[in-house]
């Protein structure tokens, strides 16, 4: 019994060439994630002793590491070969063990990630069963409990409300609406996603009649799991979670339409805009599994946050500030006085000023191809006529629409210095990867 | 339960679209671990929730979506029996032949409702193996380049030829010496097997490289 476990794992790295990492083997065969550990030890000095085929190994090191006076507790995996170089720069170390053992020499640490995702995916509710980490006081509640809470949450208070959006950040896995993403998810594992979307679908309505500020917090929160979820499927996908997803979806966005106009105090929906970016954020770093295209998730968060981030953009760049429609008044209380200076200033039609814009703006999606040759999928404000912006590319039937105000000499001319000038005004889009190293 | 046919488009759609991405996250995926590129151009990204690499160079990213682009009516239609990535020597000798040997099942069924994430699945575990096959292959010589070629039917290159799928893009038949090399080693890599469909990734090695 003591030494077939070596033999497995020789099997698992020989012959399947895998990455044996100790909470895969821990998961595998069993065992507490510490044997696990010292069983790789062991293989690993009973195969450098025998040195029949090279094996590489990384470890983890943790220890208190003391960086500029700042004392930290620094946990990393390193290879072998700067095992020891890492070892002799902390001041303590608390922990060296074997993280994993493989034949290749791993240029990076991206498949070790991989490695352990389908193992702890398949043991999702006990894949802390053998780990070393245990609170006594940390239960599971049972769905009594779980009812109990939901009432509790039910009932709008300004408090907790308050409360809520302040913490948010750390996910309250009891409260209510946390609970619906949560159906969402495990709905995708079981196959009764259709009946959950419905239920959640409808019970999103009903909070529709309430008038708290509190309900626009939870309508985010499926509307941007309903996101994840319409992505998980694709765009050309089976027809009937998009059935559900779509009723889901008109839903809250009708929803926040409607609690737009009586939301009027700037905190409490600067402090609740800002609750739904980090749970969006917070989504795409769960586990729910989807065919993720980074582009259509980005183009498909919520309108607020797009806003949020274009805002600092147009306005370090502008002299006049942009204008905005009518339904996106609550965001910032600065937006509605430069659009009441914007209009007669375009009205002026100065067009021998660069940065002009004119009064109308639609929010527009372009795709175009950069000077860098990389294709830039940008949401922006474009206006009816010729724009001189900087992250506007004006197309030709739009200024035809508007002979009073034609110089199309003058606009192509600015179109070249916009594709020029394109670099400064780099948002949230896909260029966010492409950054100079 | 639906069984949707290969007439329904939209499904064949969405099965080339799946094995064209996937294809583009496994080229990138081999230029980074056979050290074709310098892996300073290479960035760390997310794919099917594991982190992999892809480049950041635009005119090679265009080029690898190009041909993709053009490959993916071939896939379609199912006529594409192999898409192999070569990587050639300084002399344009091959070296190391990628072989992803592809098949769809004629009659296209969705069988289950977890039917994508089970491929999702099954492509991580590909892009997994990848990432450590150089544990089973030489070191390549400095200096190498790649190609991808199609394996198909002759029918569909003559469609090809007459559809320029991409302007200034053309396929050209292969030359003997790029499609053949000499006393290749096989190395299995990786077998799948799903509803919609079967992949097979088996690298072709030279037995000597320098």
């Amino acid at each position: 019994m003591d030494e077939l476990y070596l033999d497995n794992i020789d099997e698992f790295v020989n012959d399947h060439d895998k990455i044996v990492t100790y909470k895969w083997l821990s998961l595998t065969l069993g065992v507490h994630v510490n044997t696990a550990k010292q069983m790789l030890y062991h293989y690993l000095d009973h195969k450098r002793k025998e040195s029949s085929a090279p094996l590489h190994a990384t470890y983890l090191v943790s220890g208190k590491f003391v960086d500029n006076g700042q004392t930290s507790h620094k946990v990393s995996v390193v290879k072998e070969d700067q095992l020891e170089d890492v070892k002799s720069k902390m001041s303590l170390i608390v922990s060296v063990h074997v993280y994993s053992v493989q034949k290749a020499l791993l240029k990076d640490s991206g498949p070790l990630y991989g490695v352990d995702y389908d193992a702890v995916k398949d043991n999702l509710k006990n894949c802390s069963r053998y780990s070393a980490i245990r609170c006594a006081s940390a239960v599971p509640r049972s769905s009594v409990e779980l009812q109990q809470a939901r009432h509790t949450q039910l009932a709008p208070a300004p408090e907790p409300e308050h409360k809520k959006s302040a913490t948010n950040g750390d996910a309250t896995p009891a409260s209510k609406p946390s609970t619906k993403p949560q159906k969402g998810i495990m709905g995708m594992f079981a196959n009764k996603s259709a009946l959950k979307n419905q239920d959640s679908g409808k019970e999103v309505k009903s909070e529709q009649k309430e008038d708290a500020p509190v309900v626009d917090e939870p309508k985010s929160k499926p509307a941007a799991k309903a996101n994840p979820m319409m992505n998980f499927f694709g765009t050309q996908a089976a027809k009937k979670p998009e059935k559900t997803v779509k009723q889901e979806e008109a839903a809250p966005s009708s929803s926040s339409a409607e609690q737009q106009r009586p939301s009027s105090q700037p905190e409490e929906t600067h402090a609740a805009a800002a609750a739904p970016p980090k749970n969006s954020k917070k989504d795409s770093r769960s586990k729910t599994k989807r065919l993720e295209d980074s582009d259509s998730e980005e183009e498909k968060m919520d309108k607020k946050k797009r806003r949020r981030i274009k805002k600092p953009e147009p306005d370090s760049s502008d002299e006049d500030v942009i204008p905005d429609s009518p339904q996106q008044m609550e965001t910032r209380e600065a937006s509605p006085s430069p659009k009441k200076k914007a209009e007669p200033v375009s009205q002026s039609h100065g067009n021998c000023e660069m940065k002009m814009r004119k009064k109308r703006r639609v929010l527009k999606s372009r795709t175009f191809v950069d000077d860098e040759g990389c294709i830039v999928t940008e949401k922006g404000y474009e206006s009816e006529s010729y724009s001189e912006a900087e992250d506007d590319v004006p197309k030709d039937p739009i200024p035809a629409k508007r002979p009073a105000s034609s110089k199309p000499d003058e606009k192509k001319s600015q179109k070249k210095a916009s594709a020029n000038s394109n670099k400064g005004t780099k948002q949230a889009s896909i260029m966010g990867f492409f950054q100079k190293k | 339960m639906t069984t949707l046919t290969r007439q329904d488009l939209n499904f064949g759609q969405v099965v080339a679209d799946i094995l064209c991405e996937f294809l583009e996250v496994a080229i990138h995926l081999i230029l980074y671990v056979r050290e074709v590129y310098p892996s300073g151009i290479f960035q760390k990204r997310k794919k099917y929730n594991v982190p992999v690499q892809m480049s950041c160079h635009p005119e090679l990213n265009q080029y690898i979506q190009d041909t993709l682009h053009c490959v993916k009516p071939l896939i379609e239609k199912n006529d594409a029996e192999k898409v192999v990535v070569v990587i050639m020597d300084k002399e344009h000798h091959p070296v190391e032949r990628f072989v992803f040997e592809m098949s769809q099942p004629p009659l296209l069924s969705i069988s289950s409702d977890t039917l994508l994430s089970h491929v999702e699945q099954l492509l991580r575990a590909f892009i997994l193996k990848i990432s450590v096959c150089d544990a089973v292959l030489n070191n390549n010589p400095p200096g190498c380049s790649f190609t991808v070629l199609v394996h198909t039917r002759d029918a569909a290159t003559r469609n090809m030829e007459k559809v320029q799928v991409i302007k200034d893009f053309p396929w050209i038949v292969a030359d003997e010496q790029e499609v053949h090399m000499q006393e290749p080693r096989l190395i299995p890599l990786k077998t799948m097997t799903s509803d919609i469909v079967k992949m097979q990734l088996y690298v072709e090695e030279r037995a000597q490289k320098t």
